[in-house]
């Protein structure tokens, strides 16, 4: 019986939600029609927009012109828990204009690449004779240190970057090498041994071997003047200046030529692929990512390994707000209203419920994570059980499908829930996301309903690319990405895919979903967003806790 | 033999009100004036002339054409009706039909519609007189019932919303009300702009009444699934099972 695994894990959330008086199980209640004066951030906005008003002598925010004259909050306006977490913010903090959090997150995937150290060195050994040796690699990463922020080498009476606007800007290397690991000063080294648990960082230094990388991460506030497409040529510039002052080489000689093919191309890796013409965006932009690269990115999986779970919705958190309420919601559509469908998948505990619901019945049928078969039956066994079992919640509980007041929500956590559970269970990324299409067929069925036009369009022709071997059609869950044919406009899916491209990998331990550089370079301590715990890191944001980088108060006059 | 379409599976009270509703069989509830049924879709005022954006299609002189001799052309479409909406909102606490319902009813149905299914939602487009009928039909058919479901051209999310203690669907429009002798009235348009005068719309469906018709499953209803620890497919979860599973061999391999 799975009877016991109903944890109910979002009743907590609810009481926060709704006052710890309401009924749980009511399916009528009085609606107060309070307006927007019931909730502490719209009247905050009220209060600001009158000031704004006053000051540049036009009319601004005004909730009364909403719906003619009907002005939100003719129901209950109630606040946001971060799931997993003991934050609770209001619905407007986790839009990410008003989430530094958010934005930081964000800015630290388009500000990173990792470039390749080891063709550098053939260079300069093979090319010119150059000895590289660790003392000269040590020198070499202080200057780049210097240099990467913004800052002259070489060259006399040149303009440069305020330290404190470009704080945040460092470069560190890792390799799978120990012996060399060793050598290198600690703090431009990401140790993997110190990072990672030991069976993690075994799998990781096999991976890497003996090749050696840069996690640079340019300023901040560069990648929020210009864009991603910007990271590998200033970081390329950087680095070209800076071998040429570390191992004192001709400015102009050829050989720079090849550092800088290296530092632009050969030893290069974004973070995302440039798109093509349609979309418009140059590499290191969201619509490039894809899924197995943000599983990488998250970090959850190398301190919390024994909770696949945690660590798939970690990289859901990640996605919805990347994805959705980032690139879907806003490089895309130019929508406002997107950060309300992505939320659902990582507030109010809701999500985790089920996904805990259906990896304990897996595991309690199967033995373990990733020890069920990777079959077709063993999605429609687990999806079907754990999509039941999440319509049942909200049926139950009218207040978590008010909270979920969408079917496109409903139908990306009920489908979520159904598919990292597969995942999970299998330890393989493909049957999760046939648990996915299933939860959606089943959902439509059930209710007569699912999400927005998008979804019929995608999710009930979706079996049908599962498994596909065709490579205009199919590919490994962790290879697609946001660009991906069939899942290119639709929001409330590719936080979640990314999710489960991690939840089979977390279901089998694994140290790395897709690529090892990618899971090593964001282990940089150095990075400003908190890549293990992306949940609490958007409540920090939406509780006004959260610093983030690139800010320009240090040159403009105090408010 | 003459084809009998199925429709849909399953010997439950869902399974036999899905059937109704997409075979057009509906019982007939209510009689909703035709003019009261305009003012509330809000495209024109009761008794005035119809919008057109062509001629009528016997001055248009049309090409020879055989689909055009097999098909006739619905009463909107011969007069050069401008395309208009109704646009429904159907509360998941049992409200008799669902936006998937409401579409294939339209889509099997009415001629020259055009249904579009969202999760709060659902609209059909048509000539103007056309969708006027089919708007009517379904007022006054046991697809609805005033207090569950409504007409809302915008601000649809009260059909996942508790009810209001007097058992109406919430709308922050407040496009309907409770009356006092017990009746529900209409008193704003699809898109809440107030009417001349207040439509009576007449009795909500008791609660039973509701369960009886509706077409959603729900645990505390009829259960698609059974319950936790003890469950038990309807025959539409058989049936879809078969269709995913044919639907993803397919993509693996289309032979």
């Amino acid at each position: 019986m799975a009877v016991k695994h109903t944890k109910k894990l979002f009743i907590k959330a609810l009481n926060k939600k709704f006052g710890k008086d309401f009924d749980l199980a009511g399916q009528k209640v009085e609606y107060k029609r309070l307006g927007p004066e019931q909730n502490a951030r719209k009247r905050e906005f009220m209060e600001y927009a009158k000031k704004v008003e006053g000051k540049r002598g036009m009319t601004g925010y005004n909730p009364y012109v909403h719906a003619g004259g009907i002005p939100m909050g003719q129901r209950q306006l109630v606040p946001y828990k971060l799931s997993g977490t003991e934050y609770v913010v209001e619905g407007d903090d986790l839009h990410f204009v008003n989430n530094p959090a958010i934005q930081q997150m964000w800015d630290d995937v388009r500000r990173t690449i990792v470039v390749g150290l080891d063709m550098a060195h053939e260079v300069l050994q093979k090319r010119l004779g150059k000895e590289v040796t660790p003392e000269t690699i040590n020198n070499y990463l202080e200057i780049l240190n210097h240099a990467m922020p913004g800052a002259a080498v070489v060259q006399e009476h040149m303009v440069e970057t305020h330290p404190g606007l470009v704080d945040d800007c460092n470069v560190r290397v890792f390799t799978g090498d120990d012996a060399l690991a060793d050598e290198i000063d600690d703090q431009y080294l990401i140790d993997i041994n110190k990072m990672f648990p030991a069976e993690q960082a075994e799998a990781l230094k096999a991976a890497i071997g003996k090749t050696s990388w840069q996690a640079i991460h340019v300023p901040t506030i560069v990648v929020r003047s210009c864009d991603g497409g910007t990271t590998s040529r200033w970081s390329a510039m950087q680095l070209c200046m800076t071998f040429i002052d570390a191992y004192n080489m001709c400015a102009g000689e050829a050989a720079v030529a090849d550092l800088a093919y290296a530092a632009k191309h050969a030893a290069v890796l974004q973070m995302s692929e440039m798109l093509p013409a349609r979309r418009a965006r140059g590499p290191n932009n969201p619509g490039g990512l894809s899924f197995g690269f943000l599983a990488d990115m998250v970090q959850t999986s190398r301190v919390a390994a024994a909770d696949p779970v945690k660590v798939s919705l970690n990289v859901v958190a990640a996605g919805a707000a990347l994805y959705d309420q980032i690139w879907l919601g806003s490089y895309m559509s130019g929508g406002v209203g997107f950060t309300q469908y992505a939320t659902a998948a990582y507030t109010n505990d809701i999500l985790d419920d089920f996904c805990y619901y259906g990896v304990d019945f897996a595991v309690d049928k199967f033995g373990g994570f990733a020890k069920a078969p990777k079959t077709l039956d063993l999605a429609k066994e687990l999806a079907t059980e754990v999509n039941a079992y999440g319509m049942e919640q909200y049926e139950l509980f009218p207040t978590v499908l008010e909270d979920h007041f969408g079917g496109s929500q409903r139908a990306s956590v009920l489908a979520a829930a159904s598919a990292i559970t597969s995942a999970i269970a299998s330890g393989h990324s493909q049957v999760g996301l046939a648990g996915w299409y299933l939860s959606m067929l089943l959902h439509k069925e059930g209710w007569g309903r699912l999400g927005f036009f998008g979804y019929d369009l995608q999710d009930q022709c979706g079996p049908t690319n599962v498994f596909s071997y065709q490579s205009d059609e199919g590919a490994p869950l962790e290879l697609r990405g946001a660009n991906y044919p069939n899942y290119a406009m639709n929001v409330g899916h590719q936080g979640e895919y990314a999710g489960i491209s991690s939840a089979a990998h977390a279901g089998r331990m694994d140290a790395f979903a897709c690529n090892p550089l990618i899971k090593v370079c964001f282990a940089n301590p150095g990075m400003v967003f908190d890549w293990a715990d992306i949940r609490a890191c958007f409540g920090k944001g939406g509780a006004r806790e959260f610093r983030a980088a690139g800010e320009r108060s240090l040159v403009m006059p105090a408010v | 033999m003459a084809y009998k379409p199925q429709f849909y599976p399953g010997s439950t009270s869902v399974g036999i009100n899905r059937r109704k509703h997409m075979s057009g069989n509906l019982e007939k509830l209510r009689d909703i004036p035709e003019a009261d049924v305009t003012a509330i879709m809000g495209h024109r005022a009761p008794g005035a002339d119809y919008s057109s954006t062509h001629p009528p299609l016997k001055e248009m002189g049309e090409p020879d054409c055989p689909v055009r001799q097999i098909v006739a052309p619905t009463a909107g479409a011969a007069a050069g009706d401008r395309v208009r909406y109704s646009q429904w909102t159907d509360s998941m606490y049992f409200a008799p039909s669902t936006p998937y319902w409401r579409s294939y009813w339209g889509a099997i149905n009415c001629k020259g519609c055009d249904p579009g299914t969202l999760s709060g939602r659902q609209i059909i487009e048509a000539r103007e007189r056309d969708i006027e009928a089919y708007t009517k039909t379904q007022y006054d058919s046991e697809m609805t019932d005033v207090a569950l479901c409504s007409m809302r051209g915008c601000t649809v999310h009260g059909h996942s919303l508790r009810l209001e203690e007097n058992g109406m669907q919430f709308d922050m429009l407040a496009r309907t009300e409770m009356g006092k002798d017990g009746n529900v009235y209409a008193v704003k348009d699809q898109v809440g702009i107030p009417l001349d005068k207040k439509v009576n719309l007449g009795k909500p469906m008791t609660e039973a009444e509701a369960k009886k018709r509706t077409t959603i499953f729900r645990a505390d209803g009829v259960p698609m699934c059974g319950a936790v620890g003890a469950r038990k497919y309807d025959e539409a979860v058989e049936a879809l099972h078969h269709m995913w599973e044919l639907r993803s061999k397919w993509g693996f391999r289309p032979e």
